[in-house]
């Protein structure tokens, strides 16, 4: 019973799932794996593009310890993750409970939710800056002005500028969600809530009690996906504040626009990784929190 | 006490009607199963009486007191549905607990409350497991739990044995039987399975089409079934029907053959179709039979074997002792008692008696 001569139909299988399997593994290798490790290897060097790559040890991220810059774009990069995450979860879990309930134009509506996530971020995000401009251009300023109220600096305040900014990305994830949270609605089964029903129990009391609980892996998923997607969040703040990339004073600056900064401004490829490996291991250690406090599955 | 009635209860939805007109009345204690075939409207009749659904036109009376404007939680019901409706995410003790969630009740009496139940069930052991890790029988026995525990005046049941496997379902039914000798409380259990019907039932209500057929014990809808829908539903298996016309006193059957039916009148050339249950057959050995045909199989069941017969283009089937089964390809006469034919109008279906 060899394994090229007469092999078993196990052997077979596994074989042709082998073949299949090689060219995948392949493009992951050579175009993630061996990069990702790579960025370990250079957060320990210096390394500028042109000169040879030089081993500096501990020097990169002794000198990340000690940049302000970084504080505050670490403490930005959370802002967007512990206001954005929240936010979305209860938007996205409050219009899925009431469109599931909905029948008429279900489906238009539903697309209507859905449609942000398929377009652009770039041209959402310019569509957005041109909204918070200050009168005559901006919308939103218009608006307030019409009413009598005192014009808002959105994208010119320190303290305006990353809300101002994280509001069309919940915007843009919502619709996704948004799906989400109805396919795990549609899931749970009708018996449930009419033996509620026959039980008497309060409306509030089968949301927090059946819905919420059976939609546990729902929700998991969204606050996993959406996390690593504010963690990750470049896009819009690129764009809306694209005179001083994270600005005003990187009042808007994430972790992403930090390293892209640092390494495709200043060229300083060693530093830049070191800032990527400090993203990997926050992305990681939140990711693995949250699958531990919600571990315990139904 | 719990007696409930049925109104000419109708049900449309859009322009489907799904009920036309149900009239029913259960007295208090009394085990009456919906039977029929699926979409006959009989689990829409018990969620109708349940609360789940609105009732198109007519009434539903629970105890003397008309119930249709009233919440489910109010009509002094509990539901055992098909699926269980056990909350994954809870014990088996807040399984049974929930229902009494909104009971004025002292934690202390819930406790017992729910200790009662899970003893009558048999168990008080499995009260802190998830319904996960309970077999398909216990998690069925804890949805009954749920429903005690609410101490309604009626037990509803939709389908309640059509998730388990045959032997278990068998056992439940059993254990059902004696929870309702036990309990006494009035039960509409809805099954599309006659064998549960004729075990279980004090009454059974035959639907079909969202009209009822017969009501009657089950002794009463198997002798003398109203229509042939009901002559072919109860009983397996079905009962044969011969087509033909009256002739002097009795069925000439169109296959040839002449059955006598004493004590009936008819107007000679009716056309009626004659029913014989399988069972009703003989094997006339000295060749006295009214009916001839070829066995073209056999179905061997054990105790009994189910006899195929092509008689003259009609096929019938009769049961035979098992061990005497004849061999197919064989032609064998057959007579039936004259005492268990029955007589059906061939263009309404309707008995003749």
């Amino acid at each position: 019973m060899g394994l090229f001569h007469n092999p078993t139909v196990e052997q077979r299988r596994t074989r042709w799932a082998w073949t299949f399997l090689a060219l995948p593994i392949v493009f992951y290798v050579v175009v993630r794996f061996w990069p990702t490790a790579d960025a370990f290897v250079l957060s320990f060097e210096k390394w500028n593009l042109l000169k040879p790559r030089e081993f500096v040890g501990w020097k990169n991220y002794v000198e990340l310890w000690n940049d302000p810059v970084f504080w505050k774009v670490f403490r930005n990069t959370f802002a967007y993750l512990l206001i954005g995450t929240p936010i979305s979860l209860v938007l996205s879990f409050f219009v899925a409970w009431h469109l599931d309930k909905v029948r008429f134009m279900h489906g238009t509506i539903r697309a209507l939710y859905f449609l942000p996530f398929m377009t652009s971020a770039v041209a959402m995000a310019w569509v957005w800056r041109w909204f918070y401009q200050p009168v005559p251009i901006g919308l939103f300023n218009n608006l307030l002005s019409s009413f009598g109220f005192s014009q808002i600096k959105f994208l010119a305040s320190t303290t305006n500028a990353l809300p101002s900014v994280l509001a069309p990305a919940i915007w843009a994830g919502l619709g996704f969600q948004i799906i989400i949270f109805m396919a795990g609605l549609r899931a749970i089964p009708g018996s449930y809530y009419e033996a509620a029903r026959i039980d008497g129990v309060s409306g509030l009391t089968v949301l927090w009690e059946i819905t919420l609980p059976l939609l546990k892996p729902t929700i998991v998923f969204i606050v996993v996906f959406s996390s690593i997607g504010f963690l990750r969040i470049f896009d819009q703040v690129f764009n809306m504040t694209t005179n001083d990339p994270g600005g005003p004073l990187n009042a808007t600056k994430p972790l992403v626009l930090l390293i892209y900064q640092t390494a495709f401004a200043s060229y300083d490829m060693g530093y830049a990784a070191a800032q990527t490996v400090v993203l990997f291991l926050i992305l990681l250690a939140v990711s693995l929190l949250q699958l531990y406090i919600m571990r315990d599955r139904v | 006490m719990a007696d409930l009635a049925l109104h000419g209860l109708t049900k449309t939805f859009g322009k489907t009607k799904v009920l036309h007109g149900i009239d029913l009345a259960v007295q208090d204690g009394e085990f009456v199963v919906f039977v029929g075939p699926s979409g006959c409207g009989k689990s829409t009749t018990l969620r109708i009486i349940a609360g789940l659904e609105d009732a198109t036109a007519g009434t539903v009376e629970i105890g003397g007191r008309v119930v249709n404007n009233l919440e489910p939680k109010d009509r002094d019901i509990a539901m055992v549905f098909q699926n269980y409706a056990l909350y994954p995410h809870m014990t088996v003790r807040k399984n049974i607990g929930f229902g009494l969630r909104t009971s004025r009740l002292s934690r202390a009496e819930k406790a017992a409350r729910i200790a009662e139940v899970a003893g009558v069930l048999g168990m008080t052991d499995l009260l802190d497991r998830r319904p996960s890790q309970l077999s398909g029988g216990q998690r069925q026995r804890v949805a009954i739990g749920r429903a005690m525990v609410r101490d309604p005046k009626v037990f509803l049941f939709d389908e309640p044995l059509s998730n388990l496997d045959a032997q278990l379902r068998t056992q439940m039914r059993l254990e059902i039987k004696k929870l309702h000798k036990q309990v006494g409380t009035t039960i509409i259990f809805v099954t599309h399975d006659q064998v549960e019907a004729m075990t279980l039932a004090d009454r059974i209500v035959i639907m079909k089409d969202g009209v009822i057929q017969q009501v009657g014990t089950p002794s009463e809808v198997f002798n003398a079934p109203a229509n042939v829908f009901v002559a072919r539903f109860i009983g397996a298996p079905a009962m044969n029907l011969l087509p033909g016309s009256w002739r002097e006193g009795g069925v000439a059957l169109d296959m040839g053959g002449q059955i006598a039916l004493p004590g009936r009148q008819l107007a000679d050339g009716t056309r009626v179709d004659l029913g014989i249950r399988p069972t009703d057959l003989a094997i006339s050995a000295d060749g006295a039979g009214q009916i001839t045909g070829a066995i073209t199989l056999v179905e061997p069941l054990g105790a009994e074997s189910m006899l195929y017969i092509d008689a003259g283009g009609v096929e019938i089937i009769a049961a035979c002792p098992g061990r005497t089964a004849p061999d197919p390809g064989q032609q064998i006469r057959l007579s039936a008692d004259p005492e268990a034919l029955h007589l059906f109008d061939a263009t309404t279906g309707e008995a003749l008696r």
